[in-house]
């Protein structure tokens, strides 16, 4: 194992995606409370209720409600610059209502564009014992995907 | 093994521990000089512009978190590196990954059919 390069990793999780459509769309897509409620959604999650202020300082609310329990999340706009560049704080369980960070950066491949999620500062709020719900949540998510039923 | 039975059976103190030692770039450092070969506490003292007390301090964190090992020879005391706990830290971290991954997979489906509609 590669110690230095697991430290770094833990330091911060780097998501990539590239998309068949603008940076505009999918841009929208995060600042739209229609759209995160249909695609800000796990599993387990039978409905995502979104409700947000779009502008820099803004707050947001994602609360997803699974069957038994509700997963809210929650957090401020600190960058908005259409379409290029998203930046949020993340509190939720899974951080211990600990602030966490999210940038989210859109770049232009060709007709297509490459989504980045950084989600930073999550050592320090890391607190597994809490967060039961979430992490349970998230290895269903886990088992869902490795059986191919959300791809 | 899935995640959650992972989570379940490694102690949160232990995993909190973990995330302690990393978050400091001395003793992150010191473990990525302990996983090229073992080494005495008196040679990373000495690799560290920082004194041999501090350094000390940092093993020790190190040693609770379960990261770093010390074998005690007559005078020698020499530390390796124990990289199970990392594992550990690191798949709990991972989880994270799998949120996003799932989100930017539904946030292709969602935009990708919108725009289909539109033609």
């Amino acid at each position: 194992m590669n110690t230095a390069s697991v430290a770094v990793a833990i330091d911060a999780v780097v998501v990539r995606r590239t998309i068949a459509a603008s940076a505009e769309d999918l841009f929208d897509a995060w600042l739209d409370p229609q759209a995160l409620g249909a695609w800000m959604r796990p599993g387990e999650i039978h409905s995502t209720v979104a409700t947000l202020d779009a502008r820099v300082g803004g707050r947001y609310e994602i609360v997803m409600h699974g069957a038994t329990e509700q997963y809210p999340h929650s957090g401020v706009y600190r960058v908005i610059d259409r379409p290029r560049r998203l930046v949020f704080t993340w509190i939720s369980r899974g951080t211990e209502q600990q602030e966490s960070l999210v940038t989210v950066d859109f770049l232009a491949r060709g007709q297509r564009t490459e989504v980045v999620v950084t989600h930073e500062k999550l050592p320090e709020s890391a607190r597994p014992s809490h967060t039961n719900g979430w992490t349970s949540g998230l290895s269903r998510l886990d088992e869902a995907v490795l059986q191919g039923t959300l791809k | 093994m899935s995640i959650f039975t992972l989570m379940g059976e490694y102690s949160s103190m232990q995993l909190n521990g973990v995330f302690n030692a990393l978050g400091d770039p001395t003793r992150r450092a010191i473990l990525a000089r302990l996983s090229g070969r073992e080494a005495r506490v008196t040679e990373i003292a000495g690799e560290f512009p920082i004194s041999l007390n501090s350094v000390s301090k940092h093993i020790r964190m190190l040693e609770r978190a379960g990261l770093v090992r010390r074998c005690i020879s007559g005078r020698e005391h020499l530390l390796s590196l124990n990289a199970a706990p990392l594992a550990e830290a690191q798949a709990w971290i991972e989880k994270y990954r799998s949120f996003w991954e799932d989100r930017l997979a539904k946030l292709d489906t969602y935009v990708t059919s919108r725009k289909g509609k539109r033609k």
